[in-house]
């Protein structure tokens, strides 16, 4: 069972710089298609031309290329990962299942955007002999705005 | 482009995604979530799987594009919530089917199903909402 004593530990800030190609290969990916774009052909189902397109995206509502919502995990989900790796609280990966997650998102994430990201574990329990690890997951853009807040659950089977 | 005018309780939409051979492992380059349980087929089977798992956050961006696409607008999302019910592994095809449930206070509120190939649910609880007052900055 992992200590409650880590109830409240902080991850971060991490700071990340936004890039056009990673959304690219992000949006390619999650349609079907290849990172990198190369040795493959165009995923059957293309993605959101706002994504990808930089003509489309221009005339879009947003003026410009977006990042596609669970781009996020490129910099919100390090506080998660390195609370389930972190050797104060022994969590053997092989037995940790990622259970539930949830997003509240802010300001789009655009291409040159720079966003810091802070992470702490606000719940820890026991049920059934399960421990129950829940980081919560606040990002900022360099406007000050909040661009996502994740809540990212873990399992443990025993 | 769609208004909230366009949105009814009552739509439906639906997605369909193949967890190829590749896909753990290219999601992985995508995304930067190397855990050896998604690339490593001994390490999934360590876990008690058939081999190496699909990244739940796959499954919930296969998720969240099937609402984008819905939504008519990526950036409209203003929440996404799931449960992970159930592993996707290689050679698994998820069904996504969404169902608008809510149009109110500028938020259109979708329920969306996430079974695989046995019709066993891979989500569970999964929800979004895109909010259509105000747009983006």
């Amino acid at each position: 069972m992992i200590d409650r004593k880590h109830l409240g530990r902080r991850y971060g800030p991490f700071r990340y710089v936004v890039g056009l190609e990673d959304i690219r290969d992000f949006a390619t990916t999650i349609s079907g298609g290849v990172p990198g774009r190369v040795f493959a052909g165009a995923p059957a189902d293309p993605p959101h031309p706002w994504h990808v397109d930089e003509a489309a995206a221009r005339v879009s509502p947003h003026g410009g290329i977006i990042a596609p919502p669970t781009y996020c995990v490129r910099f919100a989900m390090r506080p998660f990962a390195l609370a389930c790796s972190d050797p104060a609280l022994g969590i053997d990966l092989v037995r940790l299942l990622h259970g539930e997650q949830a997003f509240e998102y802010g300001d789009v994430v655009r291409p040159g955007d720079v966003v810091e990201t802070t992470g702490e574990i606000v719940d820890l329990r026991e049920k059934a002999g399960m421990d129950f690890l829940t980081v919560r997951s606040t990002t900022t853009n360099q406007r000050g705005k909040v661009v996502v807040v994740g809540t990212w659950k873990a399992v443990v089977r025993p | 482009m769609k208004s909230l005018a366009d949105f009814r309780a009552g739509d439906t939409f639906e997605l369909v995604r193949e967890c190829d051979r590749y896909r753990p492992t290219y999601y992985a380059a995508a995304s930067g979530d190397f855990n050896p349980i998604h690339i490593d087929p001994e390490v999934g089977r360590r876990a008690g799987q058939p081999g190496a798992i699909l990244q739940g956050m796959c499954t919930m961006a296969w998720l969240a594009d099937a609402c984008a696409r819905y939504f008519d607008d990526p950036g409209r999302i203003a929440k996404l919530e799931v449960r992970f019910a159930r592993p996707v592994s290689v050679g698994d095809t998820v069904r996504f089917e969404g169902r608008c449930v809510a149009v109110e206070g500028g938020r259109v509120r979708v329920e969306v199903t996430a079974r695989n190939q046995r019709g066993e649910d891979v989500l569970k609880n999964a929800i979004a909402e895109a909010a259509f007052d105000g747009g983006s900055p």
